[in-house]
């Protein structure tokens, strides 16, 4: 509140006034216009239309139509570069910048491995699977100012961006997910309330398969000895130094990592979340557990 | 006497610590007078303005007894009274639930006219092609209105909870709000709420609000006969209603638990909320 | 005597002046409008309804505390005070699913009504109401589309 003290005086004024009812209510004058069209004597003349003619009796046609001539916008041949464009896999994009800002905001926890459900949580990144978002891109832009050690798991990664976030001894993983695991990550508790068992996360098609399982990309189908290489390859190539894991307090958190299979930390395929009852109920039966676990 | 009550009230704030519900016996002629001081633990401590004090009331006598003091936050029961708001809020709340279903006939509709009643020419009679024009008696009506006309909007979610703590903080400035230990009354006689309405001098119409579904079986009864006195729950509370109603009566729970549900939403992410209606989204 | 007078008659005979006269209470009007009665009343006094009804009809207050009236808007606010769960227009049961929620023109909302009610048996049950929709809808498209302003037209 202002020095002016504007809601005290006008609370106070409310007291010598008559009691605020359904019939003393209006809204601020000349808040509403009225978009009905004139009637009587001057009222209703033209309604814009002008007189008489194309402008009272007809409709022009769309910009650029030529009257069933191929148009002049069409007329010259292009280059499809953009051909099947809505068909490709998508990747909203997030900046190391807003991504350190969301840390510097508290809305999203660097205790915890972050993947995408939690982003979506903090409710600064949004995304939607069925129109072929895949996941989230994480750029480098801010990649100079962010100071976070994090355990991160996104969707696509650049070079930059993986040796910003390894300079600070963070980690990060580049993992696929399916659309439906996608819907899942992005709503949990809608999926959790159908009560619905958790599924298996499918494997990546075969033209995405090469980008996760490169350890450049710290893909999570990767061999875990050649990722270590790979940190140490590309900490000499930015010319930082690798910050060694092994002694770090958050060993365990940093080292977390999901199955191929899995969708959500700390829950697997398989299982069912109540939380009516708040538990969880884990399939006994064996041709159920074999066909999870594979 | 009130000024002794306040006397002791000072003394009490200056020698008690804060944050902690006491009880203590004011050194008023009343004998056996406990008031209650609650004084909060907020959870989102209000800011530049102090909280608002009210007078917990009684509802077992018909004479108004004070039996302690509680605080209420500015945020959501001392805003902006914004009249403005207020009266968008009464507007949504008629239109988003109004169906017109008015409806005429068109010319197309009205059965029969399909032939020319007369020939164009050589009767000296007007040029008509159908009965069922609209310059005909019983022929079809001319922009008329068809049925089913909705006049759905969605009020901004924000805009929402503006009415609601402008209209709250109205009446606790008109001194229209008036809070209660609860609701329990000594007999069912619709009379004894009359009787108690006309002795505080609240307005004839009453709204009641628990923060439960059930309220007492001797409330309940006596208002059977009472149709400007009405019960709600906290979750059916809302801007025409009090305005409807002279005085808005709240529980000492329920006006915490308005309080609570109004500032989670003013100090969380609010987007899902604040995003653009959808009709699949319900 | 008779003599006298038949002499005057002859040496006197004393001009006459013939006046058309024609009074007022003589004259024959046509009466018009016979037989009709005046029903605007045009004496003193106000007029006695003589054991008919006045055409006026009876004055029945509004009962403003009706249930329906006394509670109008309950649960409006219920996303906000209640759980969070229940959007307000789930609480309005009363109306039917296929105009819950929406705005629209007469067009958009005769759309979804076709489209909502295609696959019951309306088609089959009423006939006449489906074609007369369909017939609406046809006759809707051709005048937005024809005869209204839109997009890139100035006027």
């Amino acid at each position: 509140m202002g020095s002016r003290q504007i809601t005290e005086k006008s609370l106070a004024m409310l007291r010598s006034l008559p009691r605020i009812s359904l019939a003393n209510l209006r809204d601020n004058p000349g808040a509403k216009k009225n978009t009905k069209r004139g009637r009587g004597q001057h009222g209703g003349d033209k309604h814009g239309a002008g007189n008489k003619g194309s402008g009272q009796r007809m409709n022009y046609m769309r910009l650029g139509y030529e009257t069933g001539n191929n148009p002049f916008y069409l007329r010259m041949p292009h280059e499809p570069y953009y051909k099947g464009h809505h068909l490709r896999r998508q990747y909203p994009p997030l900046s190391l910048h807003a991504l350190q800002s969301l840390i510097d905001k508290n809305c999203v926890d660097v205790t915890i491995p972050i993947d995408i459900s939690t982003l979506v949580k903090s409710g600064f990144y949004n995304f939607f699977p069925d129109q072929k978002h895949f996941g989230v891109n994480l750029t480098d832009e801010g990649a100079d100012i962010f100071a976070a050690k994090i355990n991160i798991e996104v969707q696509w990664a650049s070079e930059q961006v993986i040796a910003a976030v390894e300079r600070n001894g963070g980690v990060i993983t580049t993992a696929y997910y399916d659309p439906h695991s996608l819907f899942l990550l992005k709503d949990p508790k809608k999926f959790f309330q159908s009560g619905q068992a958790i599924p298996r996360r499918m494997i990546p098609p075969p033209d995405a398969i090469e980008y996760y399982t490169s350890a450049e990309n710290r893909g999570y189908l990767a061999d875990p000895e050649k990722i270590s290489q790979e940190r140490l390859k590309l900490s000499q190539k930015y010319g930082y130094t690798l910050p060694n894991l092994e002694n770090e307090p958050q060993y365990t958190m940093l080292c977390e990592r999901k199955d191929p299979r899995q969708i959500f930390y700390g829950l697997e395929p398989g299982w069912v979340v109540n939380l009516k009852d708040e538990c969880i109920l884990k399939p006994k039966d064996k041709e159920l557990q074999d066909f999870y676990a594979s | 006497m009130t000024s002794l009550l306040i006397n002791a009230l000072r003394r009490i704030h200056l020698s008690l610590p804060t944050q902690t519900a006491v009880k203590c016996f004011s050194t008023s002629s009343y004998n056996s007078n406990t008031l209650d001081i609650t004084k909060k633990d907020w959870k989102f401590p209000p800011q530049y303005t102090k909280p608002r004090e009210v007078w917990i009331e009684n509802l077992d006598s018909i004479e108004e007894k004070k039996l302690g003091l509680f605080e209420l936050h500015p945020a959501v029961y001392a805003t902006v009274p914004r009249i403005d708001i207020i009266h968008q809020n009464v507007i949504w709340q008629r239109k988003f639930r109004w169906v017109s279903w008015a409806h005429t006939k068109t010319r197309a509709e009205v059965r029969g006219g399909g032939r020319k009643p007369w020939p164009q020419k050589g009767l000296g009679r007007a040029r008509h092609g159908s009965i069922r024009s609209p310059l005909w008696r019983g022929g079809g009506i001319a922009h008329g209105p068809r049925s089913g006309k909705s006049h759905f909007f969605m009020l901004p979610f924000h805009l929402r909870i503006h009415g609601l703590t402008s209209t709250l903080s109205a009446k606790l400035a008109q001194d229209d709000l008036h809070v209660v230990r609860d609701l329990n009354l000594p007999s069912d006689e619709p009379n004894y709420i009359i009787d108690l309405i006309e002795q505080r001098n609240w307005g004839p119409s009453v709204l009641i609000v628990d923060d439960t579904d059930i309220a007492p079986r001797n409330l309940t009864a006596a208002l059977d006969a009472l149709p400007h006195v009405n019960v709600m729950p906290v979750y059916g509370l809302n801007v025409y209603s009090m305005l409807k109603h002279d005085t808005l009566v709240l529980t000492q729970s329920a006006a915490e638990r308005i309080e609570e549900r109004i500032l989670c939403h003013l100090h969380s992410n609010t987007r899902k909320q604040q995003a653009a209606f959808k009709l699949d989204q319900v | 005597m008779e003599r006298i007078t038949s002499l005057l008659k002859v040496l006197w005979r004393p001009s006459t002046n013939f006046v058309r006269t024609r009074y007022h209470s003589e004259k024959t009007r046509i009466i018009k409008r016979y037989g009709y009665e005046e029903k605007l009343w045009s004496g003193g006094l106000m007029p006695r309804s003589l054991g008919k009804r006045l055409p006026m009809p009876e004055y029945r207050p509004l009962n403003p505390w009706t249930e329906r009236r006394a509670l109008f808007g309950q649960n409006d606010y219920i996303d906000i005070l209640g759980s969070g769960e229940l959007h307000p227009l789930r609480t309005l049961y009363t109306i039917p699913s296929w105009i819950k929620g929406v705005s629209g023109n007469e067009y958009q909302i005769l759309l979804r009504k076709k489209k909502m009610f295609a696959k019951t048996g309306s088609p089959q049950v009423r006939p006449t109401k489906w074609k007369e929709l369909e017939k609406r809808l046809g006759f809707l498209y051709r005048r937005l589309n024809r005869k209204t302003k839109t997009g890139f037209s100035s006027t």
